[in-house]
């Protein structure tokens, strides 16, 4: 009998620990199985994708129905994600080398972040359903690239600017050996960029169950769309005012939320601790039980070494030659600089050809819908910044309350991450149910949505900030004998300021964004909605109005370019330069 | 001859003026070593120097290192260039067995190569005319380094040294092809670089080791780019290691190691790929005193025991007793724009002593070229009108470091050898200039063929209190700081005694590159501010004139009225 690892400490059988005297079968068992489930969920979905068209699908709300809708909706947010990260990867390349694209591929991604989800709708839907005309595939991918949209920019910019933020010295190095791209882009750009993508993964794919119900049930015009999956649970059980079936699902979404976070992110996290880029190891690096078990495997390396290594030697290799072979002078190609320029060209031609049809239909918009526009543009300026303030007012004090004591910071910090990863949307209906037997409406009702879909990023930034003020700092407050109010004023606030700002751009970007699902609901059969941009927007789509659409999605792209650059680039620069704490 | 003992070494050197140069000679050959040391210092140096070449050269050493140190400094110090570089190579060859150069075997080599200088031997980077400017945001350009001809000869070490910002680093990076000169061309092996695959490798100041690659994979990273095959690399990488004494630590991350066994993986990185020229930029000044001394000395062993697979070695620093204990020819530079000031072999052996005569001679003659004043002018102005914009640049110091060195010279009564100065505050010359610099330009100081010497304004400056000490400064800085001249003069003027730093930064954009502008900018503020003679508002980011007296704001106040 094989004598018990020295290491696992007797007794203890915790998923991290697993000692490896348990017969390697066993510990590949949930790899394995894993594995068989994936497969039989892809084959599953095409089966369904093939199915022809049906436009009133039917969406059962029946609780025995909702693990099939579960997995549609976490293959669909997958699908999305896996096209957000291959356009992530494309996009921020070329823009972080190219100097001339790098001009306007920046400023369009700045505007096109700024564009609500629901903008992209019809444009998306009209395009993929004419692609596919008799599939349900079309309407399939047409719900996925909507969820794109909703993941893709800030991955994106978080791509380019580590591109862009690699030592120069690295560099250097992989110039002075002349290491192929591919070799550059494994060992130090993709490596040097892992940590921000991972942090922005984590967020996109929050946004995309954020806006889930949005992106599986709508109205194109006279067709009534849905898919099957747990935003359309969702809607249509609110839609029906089934308080037992919205409590089901919601309970199943957290439930999938959580298990993600368990299964993908923490290991994800784990695992990217090592590209941090540091030069001396943290104390307490993350740890996830199921990258133990990963890692403790048997049959992951062995799978490895018969694929894995060799393609990536052989690849290596490959590149390798290649770039030894070309000749170190830069001929440029005269056939692919002329592709390039006719391609520009014809982009160009597109670009004006596309202004020129906005300007003719933005011409014939009425004086009642564009009074209606800016009066939205107006109500909903006014909601997002009172939502701030109503966020920063309790999450200020609480978080710097929170940040201040390590305790308390222990156990509140997890309980918020939680809370923090349900999508507002999921609870709205519960919510809205809760203020119409108050008495308020929908003005009220989105205020209270925005707020939890925004607060969270302010309250961590604040935490984040309160446990970053140095302790000599605070002992000379002690030392001074400060009161409660000087010791706010001189210290506390100005030390989480830059925290702060952080968290309020984020929430800023997120609050816009939020608007039009929080402005304009379908509840109980009813359609509650109030004053606001993204209720005009919500509404547009919905009637299949485009022009007030496309008018109303650049004024609110054009106010939440306008707030960054004035208001919110200003703040950070002088947080950053004026209250930034060195230690 | 025991007259002459008898007269005094002043007398001596009189009488032995007067007589006929024969008979001069003769008297000098017969002389006690000694005798001849404490008599030649008081001759003109020119005569001196044939005084002494009559001698056989073990005698001729003996006499020089019998003198005393200071002697020996002014006399040394007073040749010229070429003059000295002979006599250096002739005691070096003289040097053999001498008590103060304990030499095992195997130097003998390293000395004889060195007789006559290298033309012959065809270089393996060669340089003409390269210069490289930058382009200003306003569209003017601005040179960093001047054309110069530069050329790397196989089979030594070459040290570059300068100042900082005197574009050492960019030099480096043009000559191993990393970056292209704005004009002239760079060859390798006698082809333009750009065109050849030059195979060359560089360590760096801060190791530039990836993260998440273990020890091994960082060392196999570049054999990979060069197509090498799985097990190639390895053996070659575990070799590498080997050499540099990495044995047991190839699955190790760099994070886990200290700053010398990274710097340890960025040799064995560099030599794996066996370069022909390696380029170490400031390799060890990362690096704590005791490891960066323990690193140097393993290099040098593995360079002349010709285990490194290179042929040269280029090293960057700014540790001039590093450069004089590794290189085999050291390159001084000056700045803006970099330009060679001076170029000469050291034929000393190696193992070099740190407290020899020898070495102590060129640690001093690289800090007289260094100290020797050159007009620090920025090209001239295209726009010869604006005669009041600067032309004088600020030493980046504060006023607090040049109150220690003061302090120092008044506590050494008032002279001191640079490099004692600077072994003395533990400053690397890099630091140490710019104080010096600020003292010199401000009159508290004076240096001089290495040596540095306090002025009586000095002297009072050190024994001031604070605010008389405040006072001071200020009067030697309206007298002498140009730029600090022009800001007070012109809030002098204006009617509300404020003015935009804006303003002079324009002023000396037309002047220095960009980041030299900040950082005069930086420098002037500090000093002004110091001296009283502004308050300096960062949110607005203007200047407004300091009141000395409470008077005369009340009599503005009265004005006013």
């Amino acid at each position: 009998m094989p004598s018990p690892s020295p290491k696992a400490s007797p007794g203890v059988l915790t998923w991290g620990t697993i000692p490896s005297n348990v017969p390697s079968l066993l510990r590949d068992l949930p790899v394995i199985f894993g594995a068989l489930g994936l497969f039989y969920a892809l084959l599953s979905m095409t089966h369904y994708w093939l199915t022809p068209v049906n436009a009133g699908t039917e969406i059962s709300l029946s609780a025995s129905a909702l693990p099939k809708y579960a997995m549609f909706s976490v293959l669909r947010i997958a699908a999305a994600y896996v096209c957000s990260l291959a356009f992530t990867l494309v996009y921020g390349y070329i823009a972080a080398y190219n100097a001339r694209a790098e001009k306007f591929m920046l400023p369009l991604l700045d505007t096109l972040q700024s564009i609500p989800v629901l903008s992209f709708l019809p444009g998306v839907m009209v395009a993929m359903v004419a692609l596919f005309p008799t599939r349900q595939l079309g309407v399939e991918l047409g719900s996925i690239l909507l969820i794109f949209t909703g993941q893709v920019w800030n991955m994106t910019f978080s791509f380019y600017s580590s591109l862009k933020s690699i030592p120069r010295e690295m560099r250097e190095v992989t110039e002075i050996y002349r290491w192929s791209w591919w070799q550059r882009f494994t060992q130090m750009e993709f490596p040097y960029a892992v940590i921000g993508l991972v942090w922005n993964s984590m967020m996109s794919v929050a946004g995309g169950w954020f806006f889930l119900m949005a992106c599986e049930m709508f109205t194109l015009g006279n067709r009534d769309l849905r898919l099957p999956g747990l935003g359309s649970y969702l809607q249509t059980a609110a839609n029906a005012g089934n308080m037992r079936a919205i409590c089901w699902g919601l309970g199943v979404m957290i439930g999938i939320i959580i298990l993600i976070d368990q299964i993908v992110w923490r290991p994800v996290i784990a695992w990217a601790e090592k590209f941090k880029f540091e030069q001396v190891e943290s104390a307490d690096a993350p740890t996830s039980p199921v990258l133990n078990l990963l890692r403790s495997s048997r049959f992951l390396p062995f799978v490895a070494r018969f694929t894995i290594r060799p393609a990536r030697e052989s690849m290596g290799l490959y590149f390798a030659k290649k770039r030894a072979a070309a000749s170190p002078y830069h001929e440029p190609n005269k056939i692919l600089q002329w592709i390039t320029r006719l391609a520009l060209a014809v982009l160009l031609a597109g670009i004006i050809y596309a202004c020129g049809k906005m300007v003719l239909l933005l011409v014939h918009l009425t004086r009642e819908e564009l009074r209606g526009i800016f009066l939205g543009a107006g109500a909903t300026l006014l909601r997002v910044m009172f939502t701030l303030f109503l966020a920063g007012l309790w999450t200020i004090p609480v978080g710097i309350i929170v940040g201040l004591k390590p305790k308390l910071s222990a156990i509140a910090q997890p309980i918020a991450q939680v809370a923090a990863s349900v999508p507002a949307t999921a609870l709205f209906p519960i919510i809205l149910l809760v203020l119409i037997r108050a008495g308020g409406g929908l003005g009220i009702g989105s205020i209270v949505l925005l707020l939890l879909g925004t607060q969270w990023y302010i309250l961590f930034n604040v935490i984040a900030g309160a446990i970053a003020i140095p302790t000599d700092l605070k002992e000379v407050c002690s030392v001074f004998r400060f009161g409660r109010t000087e010791r706010w004023r001189e210290l506390f606030l100005p030390g989480i300021f830059p925290f702060l700002i952080t968290g309020f751009v984020t929430a800023s970007g997120g609050a816009w964004n939020a608007s039009i699902i929080a402005e304009y609901f379908h509840f109980r059969g009813h359609t509650y909605f109030t004053t606001g941009l993204g209720a005009v927007i919500s509404a547009a789509t919905d009637s299949g109005n485009f022009r007030v659409l496309l008018a109303a999605t650049i004024l609110m792209a054009a106010m939440v370019v306008t707030i960054n650059r004035l208001l919110w680039r200003r703040l950070y620069n002088l947080a950053s330069s004026r209250f930034k704490l060195e230690n | 001859m025991e007259q002459l003992h008898a007269l005094g070494a002043g007398a001596a050197s009189d009488f032995l003026m007067s007589v006929p140069y024969e008979e001069q000679r003769i008297l000098f050959h017969e002389m006690p070593i000694d005798v001849a040391a404490s008599l030649i210092v008081h001759l003109p140096y020119y005569h001196a120097y044939v005084l002494l070449h009559s001698r056989p050269r073990p005698e001729m050493r003996e006499i020089i290192d019998a003198m005393s140190p200071g002697e020996r400094n002014h006399f040394l110090d007073a040749l010229p260039e070429e003059a000295w570089q002979c006599l250096m190579d002739e005691l070096v060859q003289a040097g053999e067995g001498a008590p103060y150069c304990a030499v095992p075997g195997e130097s003998g080599e390293v000395t004889t190569e060195f007789a006559p200088p290298a033309v012959a031997i065809e270089p393996i980077i060669e340089a003409r005319q390269i210069s490289k400017s930058f382009q200003q945001p306003d569209g003017r350009q601005i040179e960093v380094i001047a054309p110069l001809d530069f050329s790397i000869e196989p089979d030594s070490i070459i040290a570059l040294l300068g100042p900082s910002g005197s574009g050492k680093s960019t030099l480096l990076r043009i000559l191993s092809g990393l970056g292209a000169p704005s004009a002239g061309e760079v060859l390798w092996h006698g082809n333009p670089m750009r065109q050849s695959k030059p195979n060359v490798a560089i360590v760096f100041q801060s190791f530039a080791l990836f993260p998440w690659l273990t020890v091994l994979d960082n060392v196999e990273a570049p054999l990979l780019a060069r197509g090498l095959s799985h097990f190639d690399r390895h053996r070659r990488a575990l070799k590498a290691l080997g050499a540099v004494g990495l044995h047991g630590f190839e699955s190790a991350f760099p994070k886990e190691l200290s700053g010398g066994m990274k710097q340890r993986v960025g040799f064995a990185r560099a030599l794996a790929v066996e370069p022909e020229i390696l380029f170490m930029d400031e390799p060890f000044s990362a690096l704590d005193v005791l490891t960066a001394e323990n690193l140097r000395g393993e290099l040098l062993e593995l360079w002349l025991a010709k285990k490194v697979p290179t042929r040269s070695i280029f090293i960057v620093t700014h540790n001039i007793e590093e450069a004089v204990l590794l290189a085999d020819r050291i390159i001084v530079l000056g700045r803006n724009p970099a330009r060679i000031r001076a170029d000469f072999r050291v034929p000393l052996q190696h193992p070099r002593d740190r407290k020899s005569g020898a070495f102590v001679l060129y640690v001093d003659y690289i800090y007289k070229v260094m100290t020797q004043p050159e007009l620090e002018l920025a090209p001239p102005s295209k726009i010869g009108h604006k005669e009041r914009a600067p032309t004088q640049m600020l030493p980046h110091s504060r006023p607090g470091g040049m109150a220690g060195l003061l302090e120092l010279l008044q506590d050494r009564g008032g002279e001191e050898d640079l490099y004692h100065v600077a072994e003395e505050l533990l400053l690397e010359v890099d630091d140490l200039l710019p104080i010096l610099d600020s003292a010199t330009l401000l009159g508290f100081a004076t240096a001089q063929e290495g040596d540095i010497k306090i002025t009586p304004e000095g002297r009072a400056y050190a024994e001031a209190d604070i605010p008389t000490r405040k006072k001071l400064f200020r009067e030697a800085v309206l007298a002498r700081a140009s730029l600090l001249q022009q800001m007070h003069t012109a809030l002098e003027k204006k009617s509300d005694h404020t003015m935009p730093v804006e303003f002079f930064r324009d002023l000396l954009d037309e002047r220095f590159p960009q980041a030299e502008v900040e950082q005069q900018i930086e420098t002037a503020l500090n000093w002004g501010r110091y001296a009283e003679l502004f308050t300096y508002d960062p949110e607005t980011d203007t200047l407004r004139l300091h009141q000395h007296e409470s008077h005369e704001t009340s009599e503005e106040g009265a004005a006013l009225h």
